[in-house]
């Protein structure tokens, strides 16, 4: 049973997959694009060489970050739309962290690590607190949350944090380099950040595989009342699930301020929050397909950039293929549950 | 004239139409009835559009009926009113009404209000066209709906288990409906597996058992002939036993809860080990929120609530359950099993086998299929509740109860259920009664009531009117005391 | 230097066909189809004339089509390509909102491997980026435009960046004009300047307006202490909804509290729009807006003029110089072709005077430009003071590149915050 189901989703990835390279196709001849070019200025730019895969690992380590958090969320029921914003507040914290705190570079990168987790985690909390005791929906507590975030940002690098002289989006001075995230050899990719990347993935997976607190998050998220009726305090579960996704979220900001910017500027989240959600949607949930979705994201968004240097195209032109492929990855998976779901519900047909 | 000719539904293995030829003629109330799994809902669902059978024909008034879809099935003319339709519940009961017109793409406001002002009031149903129908109790909805059906010119209406989320009055209206609606010339298919409920309003039946048809009758026949048909075999009722009770194990003192619809008050009740007491009355009478304190999961607003000598008024629900107190709700998927979760899951969550921060995935697994086969849940431990029967998903919340109970609440324990799970339910509660567990149960079947109860208390507006032996009651006693009458 | 005016809406559309996935989901027919946003950025492509062209790189923090900054970038590096048969490879919107995948140093590689043998970053933004980049291709010419870095007198020199210069225009002579129109047309005496954010830049810019008004008021026979000049900070170069002030709210302000003439500091256009509404209710007022050649058509009959970059010129020089091998690290910090401040040949700042200005005040603004051009009229000459009160130049003395550069105060005369 579950093996034909299995097929069958594959089946419906398939033709999705073939649909949206269609439209793609399509779109891109309209722009007077060769496709087949394209597509392999989209590879070559992700993937074909070293500093290219290292570019779209670096897009690569937040994007997956931030979807496991989102994992935990969307698993307990909760749509936390505010994960961008606590991105931003882990970033902020890793910020102070490589800003004021002295000693020897691995000394403030823990303490960016740990801080930006923090930061991430209190601003979930305040979303989780918001809904639990406030009765305020996460998705609005989150998106303004989001805004609260975004505009702290702003103040900070231009306000307090600005560089001399000059404020301006160009974010916060550079940190010292001995607190940049070590690289691999020459590229730009760190390893500390994969490695980050790869302990927050696995372990959303083996949490919510096989841990009692995964477990009853999940319970919690599919039905809160019976969860409580089998003792399961919900209020808890959901906010143990914001601190949880909280801690990775700001993770993730703290990769984006010491591996990637290497300061903290406005719009540091980069949209790997509201991306991590459609890589979420994809993987129906589950940890397990998200590292290698959020590697096709991450390489999509970085060869991207080729169309426009080589084609002289709108590099959004992605952004639009990306779109395009997820909506027929939903609509195929939409069909296929139906599908699904018609055939349960005629198979319980007898049980009125 | 409708008939079903030779229709064969198969969903892998499972035969769930075996050959089923059902005739009926226009203007008559056609029974169809069944236990559960018998194959009553595949029939009507290939019927009206909603599948499609493997082999098979279907004739309306002698033409050949092909429909693949429930709009196409509509148009022409059968329409199948579900056990609680699908409103769009924040659209107003007019809009509703309007949904699915094949009207131009502008809506008509006016005529439609008209017509469903006209319709309504020819079957006396009574509802504003601009409440929400968020409103609406599921009788009401389905009134909604037959009007809305019928507006839509159906002349085949088919009613899936109409009666068992309304109340007795709605039922009555129901009925009346049903009745003139034939005289009209309209068919009328209802499926149930209640018999009482085939013989008061039926004309003829179809009896359907394994997905073959075992009998059609003229009503009315025997209650006993209508059994053998639907099971096979006679079921006999089990003997009243009654044990000696024990210590009280609950003690409930001057309850008061108010809430937005019921406002219990000052209600006392003591349960002691071994004893079976019965809560009775309408919905909304109190009874709920009763158990509810009971059970820990409300707080009363006034009184006390004392288990095994110990205070429990002010404990959270976690520690009621601590010291053996279960609570079984009426809706299961809603509020007892967690749709999503497998078998093997819910036993990790709420099994025997002891929690750490891992979960122990092989004790949860094989105490899963020991409890399922243990209580013939059909099912593996992957399946989730959703995918199992009514009465399936109330063997699983059995087998989920934990070994030591002190004190068991139920709502409505067999609801929904055909008689031989209702038999086998209640086997495994006075099982649990016998070990000296006491037990609670609201119910809204009087014969259930007056067969397993010791005592029945009968809730009316939030106090209970009267508290009955029920081996002295009877049921039309307890019938006018839940309608908040004496007998005359 | 500017940043993007928002273009955030790459993340609003992945929000959106996230919400519209969730509906999706959700319903019960997973079938609604949903569109997502798709772009109409109409594409050119650019054809190479000569057989071995020349290549550069252009990266612009906003749309190449923004009608202001960005715009006039692009428009040079057009410019470069008809002049010189060049050819540009551009990326645009370059900035962590927009383009959050993409840094300036993976950029500027991608160029240097398309084979541009000249790259230039055109915001301040991209100090950092720019920096390392050209650090770590020191044989490819680049160009930080706004930055300092190849000042050797500058406070940020880098001596060891011999393949960056810099490019800047002298946007001081444009304020001051602005400043002397808007001095020549005001009734009330008072003048206003929306600032964006404050910094060595748009500090000296505003000393520039507030200098440039001084000297005409003075012309017209009045006190200088009878003119009213204040700066209000919005506190970003267009607004952020809870972040910044809300510029149009400033200009209402502006005008409720006397000012007649707005000059604008900021990327958006709300006090030529609001002006001109203002103006058709019946009220005496008039605008400046900044940075684009076309600004005025807002509102044609209050705009008094508008000062914008022309790119052309220096983008050419400087590509003619990577083409000849002659290209060095350089400063260069380029005023207006006196001769014709509006020659697109030769004039890297521009000034286009409005309907707006009466006719005899028209001959004024012509004789402040004259004698800007000739150097007879100086407004950066002492006695001057700082906002605090503390000397700046002494009587007669000329401000240096220096200190008009890294003017780190406000000066006396103008109301309004000098730092953050």
């Amino acid at each position: 049973m579950s093996g034909a189901s299995q097929r069958s989703g594959i089946q419906a990835m398939v033709i999705a997959v073939a649909g949206a390279t269609m439209i793609a196709a399509l779109l891109l001849w309209a722009l007077g694009a060769n496709p087949l070019e394209a597509f392999k200025l989209l590879f070559e730019g992700s993937f074909g060489s070293m500093s290219k895969l290292s570019a779209t690992l670096l897009v690569w380590v937040p994007l997956v970050i931030a979807s496991a958090s989102l994992v935990i969320t969307y698993s307990t029921g909760l749509w936390n739309i505010g994960v961008e914003g606590q991105i931003i507040m882990g970033a902020i914290f890793a910020t102070w962290a490589a800003r004021t705190i002295p000693g020897p570079g691995w000394v403030v990168m823990l303490a960016g690590i740990i801080l930006g987790i923090v930061g991430g985690m209190l601003w979930a909390l305040l979303a989780g607190v918001l809904k639990t005791h406030g009765g305020v929906n996460e998705i609005f507590g989150g998106l303004g949350l989001y805004f609260v975030a975004l505009g702290l940002t702003t103040y900070l690098v231009i306000g307090p944090w600005s560089r001399e002289g000059v404020a301006s989006t160009s974010g916060t001075d550079l940190f010292d380099a001995d607190v940049w995230f070590p690289r691999i050899g020459s590229l730009d990719v760190s390893w500390l950040s994969l490695l980050l990347a790869i302990i927050a993935i696995g372990g959303v997976y083996f949490v919510m595989r096989g841990t009692m607190f995964g477990l009853k998050l999940k319970s919690v998220g599919n039905n809160m009342a019976s969860s409580a009726r089998l003792g399961i305090p919900s209020n808890r579960y959901m906010l143990g699930a914001f601190a949880v996704a909280g801690g990775l979220a700001g993770l993730a900001g703290t990769t984006q301020a010491m591996a990637f910017h290497h300061k903290l500027v406005p719009s540091v989240s980069g949209g790997f929050g509201f991306l991590g959600i459609l890589v979420v949607l994809l993987a129906g949930f589950r940890a397990a397909p998200v590292a290698p979705l959020a590697l096709f994201f991450a390489a999509l968004s970085v060869g991207a950039s080729q169309l426009e240097l080589r084609l002289d195209l709108d590099s959004s032109v992605g952004g639009v293929i990306q779109g395009t492929l997820v909506l027929f990855v939903m609509l195929a998976t939409g069909w296929q549950r139906r599908r699904a779901e018609n055939r349960a519900a005629a198979e319980a047909g007898g049980s009125n | 004239m409708l008939e079903l000719i030779d229709i064969h539904k198969h969903f892998g293995p499972v035969r769930a139409n075996d050959g089923v030829t059902m005739r009926v003629e226009a203007g008559t109330i056609h029974g169809l009835l069944g236990e559960n799994g018998a194959g009553k809902s595949t029939l009507m669902k290939v019927l009206a559009g909603f599948i499609s059978a493997d082999s098979g024909e279907i004739l309306l008034g002698g033409e050949p009926l092909e429909v693949s879809n429930p709009k196409e099935s509509v148009t022409a003319g059968i329409g199948l009113l579900h056990q609680d339709p699908l409103l769009c519940l924040p659209f107003s009961v007019l809009e509703n009404f309007m949904l699915g017109r094949p009207e131009s793409f502008v809506l008509d406001p006016d005529t439609a209000r008209t017509e469903l002002e006209d319709l309504a009031a020819r079957f006396d149903f009574q509802f504003l066209a601009d409440a929400t129908a968020r409103s609406l109790t599921v009788g009401e909805r389905q009134q909604l709906e037959i009007l809305r059906l019928l507006s839509l010119g159906v002349r085949v209406l088919i009613l899936d288990e109409p009666t068992t989320a309304i109340s007795a009055t709605q039922r009555a209206l129901l009925f009346a409906t049903l009745r003139k609606l034939a005289e009209e010339g309209m068919t009328v298919i209802f499926v149930s597996h209640k018999l009482e409920e085939i013989d008061e309003i039926c004309d003829t039946a179809t009896v359907l058992r394994a997905g073959q048809v075992t009998g059609e009758v003229v009503l009315p026949v025997s209650s006993s002939e209508l059994v053998s048909l639907m099971f096979g075999k006679a079921i006999i009722p089990e003997e009243r036993t009654d044990v000696d009770l024990g210590e009280p194990v609950v003690d409930l003192r001057n309850i008061t809860a108010i809430e937005r619809l019921v406002r219990l008050q000052d209600v006392s009740l003591t349960a002691r080990a071994g004893e079976v007491i019965g809560l009775a009355g309408l919905a909304g009478s109190g009874q709920q929120t009763m158990l509810k304190v009971c059970a820990g999961q409300r707080k009363p607003d006034a009184g006390t609530v004392v288990v095994h000598g110990e205070d429990v008024t002010r404990s959270s629900y976690n520690h009621h359950m601590g010291i053996g107190v279960h609570w079984l709700p009426a809706d299961r998927l809603g509020e007892g099993l967690v749709e999503g979760l497998s078998v093997t899951e819910h036993f990790a969550l709420a099994g025997d086998t002891p929690q750490g921060f891992v979960v122990d995935w092989a004790g949860a697994g094989e105490e899963a299929a020991t409890k399922i086969s243990h209580f013939s849940v059909k099912g593996t431990t992957e399946s989730t509740p959703e995918s199992l029967s009514g009465g399936n998903q109330q063997r699983l919340l059995l087998a989920m109860m934990p070994d030591h109970v002190e004190l068991l609440l139920m709502e409505h324990p067999t609801r929904g259920l055909d008689i031989e799970s209702a038999e086998w339910v209640w086997h495994q509660i006075l099982e649990r009664r016998n070990d000296g567990t006491a037990i609670v149960f609201s119910s809204a079947d009087l014969d259930e009531l007056l067969r397993y109860s010791d005592r029945i208390l009968v809730f009316f507006a939030g106090r209970v009117l009267r508290e009955l032996v029920a081996a002295d009651a009877d049921a039309e006693e307890l019938g006018y005391l839940i309608g908040g009458k004496e007998r005359e | 230097m500017k940043v993007s005016n928002g273009r955030t809406w790459r993340r609003w559309a992945v929000l959106l066909v996230a919400f519209a996935l969730i509906g999706a989901a959700c319903s019960d027919d997973g079938d609604s189809g949903d569109t997502t946003a798709a772009p109409d950025d109409s594409t050119e492509t650019t054809a190479a004339v000569s057989e071995d062209p020349l290549k550069f790189g252009m990266i612009l923090v906003g749309p190449r089509d923004d009608r202001g900054y960005s715009q006039a970038h692009f428009e040079g590096g057009e410019y470069v390509e008809a002049k010189l048969g060049a050819e540009m490879i551009v990326v645009d919107s370059l900035n962590p909102a927009d383009k959050p995948e993409t840094t300036v140093e993976q950029v500027v590689a991608d160029m240097i491997d398309q084979g541009a043998q000249l790259v230039i970053a055109t915001s301040d933004d991209m100090k950092d980026g720019i920096e390392l980049s050209a650090a770590a291709n020191t044989d490819v010419p680049m160009i930080w435009v706004s930055g300092d870095s190849a000042w050797v007198d500058g406070e940020a020199y880098r001596d060891d960046l011999t393949n960056l210069g810099n490019v800047f225009g002298r946007m001081e002579f444009g304020k001051m004009i602005a400043g002397c129109a808007a001095a020549l047309t005001t009734e009330t005496g008072q003048i206003g300047y929306l600032g964006p954010l404050i910094n060595d830049e748009t500090r000296r810019l505003v000393a520039s307006a507030y200098l440039g008004a001084r000297h005409c008021w003075e012309q017209e026979g009045n006190s200088a202490d009878d003119l009213e000049f204040t700066v209000t900070w919005i506190g970003f170069w267009f607004q952020i909804p809870g972040v910044t002030l809300d510029p149009t709210q400033v200009v209402n302000e502006f005008y409720d509290g006397g000012v007649d003439v707005i000059l604008s500091g900021i990327d958006t256009t709300e006090a030529i729009v609001r002006g001109g509404q203002r103006a058709e209710a019946g009220e005496s007022v008039w605008a400046i807006p900044y940075d684009f050649e076309g600004a005025c058509a807002e509102a044609e009959s209050i705009c008094l003029g508008v000062p914008y970059f022309n790119w052309g010129p220096s983008y050419l020089g400087i590509a003619e110089s990577v083409a000849d091998g002659s290209f060095t690290a350089e400063f260069q910090w380029l005023g207006p072709d006196w001769a014709d401040i509006n020659d697109k040949d030769t004039s890297t700042i521009g000034w286009i005077t409005g309907d707006a200005v009466a006719a005899d005040d028209v001959e004024k603004l012509d004789a402040f430009i004259a004698g800007l051009a000739d150097g007879s009229i100086n407004p950066w000459t002492g006695p001057l003071n700082f906002q605090d009160g503390s000397p700046f130049l002494a009587d007669g003395e000329v401000a240096s590149d220096l200190q008009i550069w890294y003017l780190d105060q406000l000066l006396e005369g103008i109301d309004g915050a000098s730092s953050s």
